[in-house]
């Protein structure tokens, strides 16, 4: 291993240390503020060497990582998502009873497994990254434990994982069976040079792979344990279920899919395609009349994973770009959402029922406002994030044909609508006067939390507006998918 | 220099947002200053960009300035870019000055609204749709610009909402033009369809190309884009909602008068000029419909008697002059005479506002009377914004206009001497409703008492507005004159004339001595009636066919009747006997059945870690079927 691999893992040597500093700081000495800070610091450092890590890439650091443009850009932008949870969360376990320091350790740790995830070349990687983006989770699901819902959820959670976790393991099993060989890049040539090798070990290899990947993404089939968990995690928690891990695991499925070729294996695009047009109608169907926020928004994000899959199965350059970019927003937008469900707890209460949010503008109408872009950016309202997001998507739909999917997705939206906009005028709705509504509404506010509530607005909406740059910087690293 | 062209538009819509966030917790003086003031900065940098423009202009006269690409997916990218050129700079120079004027003279005359941010906020966003419409360099900034415009005006003309016929009013206005607009955007798919581009240049640089004169798609875009231009320009047979627009507050009216809305479809043709030069038959129609317009309008102001009627009228139907000019060829007459018309009705319509306003809210012109000696600045004011109307010769800017108007519609080669004979017989009409106008609200007895009097802003106002009604004229002066044409060399860059007819000097003089005669021979016929022998009008409309002429004009020709026995009535009955909307019984079954299917999905979120797992095995077995069996 050589100084410039070292150079190249940076990002993860420096996440690493500040988990054992921050180990270290609550063995001596136990305060949640300067925790956080450190968390914070140590993700902001990880997120600041990363430009000056694309001079050596594309570098290939031992046969198990590579760390090129496409790697770096997911790293940063999970490491940035991660950021934002933890200063959430500090907001969060303020008005918690816990033992709140350990959470940012586990935190720490779920981000460099869901890093490890996208730089993967090598089954081995994708499988440890995904454990150890996975254990860490019940730990922070299941993180206020005295109380009996996070604890309920933790569990479930941790026997589903676990059994879909044995599908993925026993899908690359069998497929190393079939070509002797883990490293993508090797699979990638048996698979192309002998047409012979589709046989039923490597379908169903690939297949039962598909599986454990679903459940991460949260689709339909598979997505069944979303609306508990993301109900009974605390707010911030969820906001990292549904970006963290989703993003990381969608990188790194594209990534497979594009190195292989498994385009090339229609029964798994066929599969796919059910499985998107499952999760569109499903997830927005489920969240039409449904009263929680948090469910209305775990159902929201199964739609939305089957919109990213839309442009995903369009193939090519375009498929990498629209995704990346479609993720960008879906982050931006679900960090928000939850972001502001987390910050308006009250009395050990989340705001859950939509019938919390009446009245919101008149309490807080800069609240409300971010509230609503973010809803309107969920629906792909133009001058939003989504907007272009959608419209990235339906293009590479378009474009690449897929006449059925592109009209689900165009139907879909059209009832997503409902339960947004249904939230955004329960917000602008005479309060009613009750004690309980007025005082989770009128309490103070974080003032970490609502600077990164701000920050995210305005990410939202600039991104709408203006969003030449970051799509120039998308276009660069997806060109190397393109051909 | 020209860096500054995104300024324009940005500082009313800034402004319009500050308004709508802090409006309700400024004090009214911070309102107007940023109300006004925005429109000022913008009015001022326009200004100096014109003078660059003047003094060095760019090269091949125009200027193009990309700020960002919105989207760039595909084919589609639409930009955020502005063009320059001669025509979108008269358009910006009207929109900001005249605007800033208005808004000006607003800060005065809506002190007294509650409403007074929320009035500044629409007012500068109207500004800055109208500002985006026109230098809009791609087909979607146009658009979003004429929406935006649409909407503004039917936030403003419906800004009394808590009165049922001002919302009634304002939904006609945005009903009425959403169908040209509807029109406006079929034609843009079509140019975008066969072009494959939306940026305009291109498109104009494209056509003669790809287009043969009267080919089938420029025909029928230009006759589309004509439909457009026909809604938002308030022209027959899309006229009908401007009169009811007069329900907005006075400043309103001056600036969908004036300087916005209805001059975008005057912008429109112009600035698609290419494409319907392609088409000399949509040519033709769009100088008839002028002319038809310019009449029927006329005639109907001769019988208005609300004094913001009579101005709406005399809009649709110098609108109508404007359209005459463009079915001509002569873009730049047409042009010129909405520069000066900018000016001297913003003029009458704010002079017609400090009328009302002195005079209790009172609008009939027939309880009016007498108030020249107590308002005198009103007075003349108003009577040069009359003057200029009538095009009295000489001395005020509409007769130079309106001169060329008539003289190209006689001599270009697309004129003919029906088109001159009938311009002329509107320009009678126009010196007969326009000094009825004045005999009425300024001579005679006075009627009713003047309760307050015009302060400072509203004065000066008028005096500005007043001063550039006469002066605007003198930069194009006919070949019997001196032949002066620095406007439409300016223009030529842009709108290039059409070939002219050679004529000598004494036909054209001949011609222009008519046109004045008549504009004499009318304001006479004005004095007798209005003045000398009030009885001699009693006499004529209590005729039976006087009577059935008087009405059929006062409602103006009977457009609103037609239109709801045509349009409205079977709607209404439609709807009446399709109560149980078997249409809607479609989406209703719709959401009926997502939502059976919501609850019967929701049965499945059992909370069971068991049926979880299952229904997860049962996936497994599905996907694996898939995937190896297919």
């Amino acid at each position: 291993m050589s100084t410039t691999d070292l150079t190249a893992l940076l990002p993860f040597i420096i996440l690493a240390a500040t988990t054992l500093i921050v180990v270290l700081v609550i063995s001596f000495y136990r305060n949640h503020f300067i925790t956080a800070l450190l968390t914070v610091i140590g993700h902001a450092a990880a997120i600041a060497v990363l430009p000056s890590l694309s001079t050596i890439t594309p570098r290939q650091v031992t046969p198990l990582m590579i760390i090129d443009d496409y790697s770096l850009f997911y790293i940063g932008l999970l490491t940035a998502a991660s950021l934002i949870v933890s200063v959430l969360m500090y907001s969060y376990l303020q008005r918690r009873e816990a033992q709140r320091e350990e959470f940012y350790a586990l935190l720490l740790i779920a981000t460099i497994g869901s890093s490890a995830l996208v730089t993967s070349s090598h089954f081995i990687t994708l499988f440890i990254g995904l454990e150890v983006l996975t254990v860490s989770l019940y730990g922070m699901i299941a993180y206020l434990f005295t109380y009996d819902r996070p604890l309920e959820a933790g569990i479930k959670y941790l026997i589903l994982a676990a059994a879909s976790s044995a599908f993925l393991l026993f899908g690359m099993a069998l497929i190393f069976a079939e070509t002797g060989t883990m490293l993508f890049a090797e699979l990638a040539e048996k698979l192309a040079a002998d047409d012979d090798l589709r046989t039923v070990f490597i379908l169903t290899g690939t297949g039962m792979m598909v599986v454990g990947i679903g459940f991460k993404l949260a689709v339909v089939p598979f997505h069944m344990w979303t609306p508990d968990i993301y109900e009974a995690a605390p707010a911030p928690v969820t906001a990292y279920l549904a970006t963290v891990s989703k993003g990381g695991m969608f990188a790194i499925l594209l990534r497979y899919f594009i190195e292989l070729n498994v385009y090339a294996y229609e029964t798994i695009c066929f599969v796919f395609t059910v499985i998107a047009i499952l999760s569109m109608f499903t997830g927005n169907i489920l969240a039409l009349l449904q009263n929680n926020v948090k469910r209305i928004l775990a159902y929201s994000s199964i739609a939305h994973l089957g919109y990213i899959l839309v442009a995903f199965l369009a193939g090519g350059a375009l498929a990498a770009e629209a995704v990346t970019f479609y993720l960008v927003a879906y982050f931006i937008t679900s960090l928000g959402a939850f972001g502001i469900v987390g910050l308006l707890i009250h009395n050990e209460r989340e705001p859950e029922d939509v019938q919390d949010y009446r009245g919101l503008y008149v309490h807080r109408p800069w609240l409300s406002a971010v509230f609503t872009a973010m809803m309107l950016s969920l629906a792909g309202i133009p001058l939003t994030a989504g907007f272009i997001g959608k419209f990235y998507v339906l293009t590479a739909g378009v474009g690449a044909a897929l006449w059925i999917l592109v009209i689900v997705l165009v139907v879909n939206s059209a009832i997503g609508l409902y339960y947004y906009l249904r939230i955004v005028i329960t917000m602008y709705s005479e309060p009613e006067e009750t004690a309980a509504a007025s005082g989770s509404l009128s309490q103070s506010l974080s003032v970490a939390g609502g600077v990164v509530l701000a920050f995210l607005m305005i990410i939202l909406i600039w991104l709408g507006v203006y969003p030449e740059p970051l799509i120039a910087i998308i276009q660069d690293i997806a060109g190397r998918f393109g051909s | 220099m020209y860096d500054l062209l995104w300024l324009i538009p940005f500082f009313p819509f800034l402004s319009a947002i500050l308004l709508v966030v802090l409006g309700s917790r400024m004090p009214r003086a911070v309102n107007g200053a940023i109300g006004a003031g925005s429109i000022g900065l913008s009015a001022i940098i326009t200004i100096i960009i014109g003078i660059n423009f003047l003094t060095s202009p760019p090269e091949g006269h125009s200027y193009t300035q990309v700020l960002w690409s919105w989207i760039d997916v595909g084919n589609f990218t639409p930009a955020i870019s502005f063009h320059l050129d001669a025509l979108s700079l008269v358009m910006i120079f009207v929109i900001t000055f005249v605007g800033f004027l208005i808004h000006l003279y607003s800060t005065e005359y809506m002190i007294k609204d509650e409403g007074y941010a929320r009035f500044f906020a629409y007012m500068n966003l109207f500004v800055g749709a109208m500002l985006v419409l026109v230098l809009g360099d791609n087909l979607v900034l146009l658009l979003l610009g004429w929406e935006g415009v649409g909407l503004c005006s039917y936030l403003l003309i419906g800004f009394w909402y808590k009165k049922p016929e001002n919302g009634y009013a304002a939904r006609k206005a945005f009903v009425v033009t959403r169908v040209g607009d509807i029109a406006m955007l079929i034609g843009i798919f079509l140019l975008f369809m066969h072009t494959g581009t939306i940026h305009i240049q291109q498109i104009l640089d494209m056509a003669p190309r790809i287009w043969v004169e009267g080919a089938t798609i420029p025909v029928a875009a230009s006759l589309l884009l004509l439909g457009g231009a026909l809604g938002k320009s308030a022209q027959v047979p899309l006229q009908v909602w401007l009169p009811d627009a007069m329900a907005g507050p006075t400043p309103t009216s001056a600036l969908i008068h004036a300087a916005t809305m209805v001059t975008a479809g005057v912008y429109l043709i112009a600035r698609t000029h290419v494409i319907f030069e392609l088409a000399p038959a949509v040519m033709t129609i769009v100088a008839v419909i002028g002319l038809v317009t310019a009449l029927i309008a006329g005639f109907t102001a001769l019988t208005q008697t609300d004094i913001k009627r009579v101005l709406a009228y005399s809009t649709i139907s110098q609108i109508g002059y404007m359209f005459l000019a463009l079915g001509v060829g002569a873009f730049a007459a047409g042009m010129f005479h909405f520069m000066t018309h900018a000016f001297f009705k913003a003029l009458l319509f704010l002079g017609a506002g400090a009328i009302i306003h002195a005079l209790h809210e009172e609008q009939n012109m027939f309880r009016m009377g007498g108030i020249r000696k107590d308002m005198p600045v009103t007075f003349w004011t108003f009577l040069i914004g009359c003057a200029s109307l009538a095009a009295i010769p000489l001395v005020t800017s509409g007769f130079y206009s309106k001169e060329l108007i008539l003289w190209k519609s006689f001599s270009s080669q697309l004129g003919s001497v029906w088109f001159y004979i009938f311009g002329a017989l509107g320009a009678f009409i126009t010196a007969v409703y326009t000094f009825r106008m004045v005999f009425l609200v300024f001579y005679g007895e006075k009627k009713t008492e003047i309760s307050h009097l015009p302060g400072t802003r509203i004065l000066l106002t008028l005096v500005v507005l007043a001063f550039f009604s006469t002066v605007a004229g003198f930069i194009e002066l006919p070949h019997t004159m001196g032949d002066f044409t620095l406007f439409s060399n300016f223009m030529a860059s842009v709108l290039p004339s059409v070939p002219v007819l050679e004529y000598s000097l004494g036909t054209e003089f001949l011609l222009q001595l008519i046109a004045t005669l008549l504009v004499a021979v009318g304001i006479y016929i004005a004095y007798v009636l209005y003045v000398k022998n009030p009885e001699a009008v009693n006499n004529l409309t209590a005729s039976p066919a006087g009577q059935g002429v008087y009405t059929f004009w006062s409602i103006g020709w009977g457009f609103d009747w037609l239109y709801d026995k045509v349009f409205v009535q079977p709607v209404i009955f439609i709807s009446r006997i399709n109560k149980q909307d078997f249409i809607d019984s479609i989406y209703h079954g719709i959401a009926f059945a997502t939502e059976v299917l919501h609850r019967l999905f929701t049965k499945t979120q059992t909370g069971k870690v068991r049926w979880y797992a299952m229904v997860l095995v049962a996936g497994a077995i599905i996907v694996i079927t898939l995937a190896v069996l297919l």
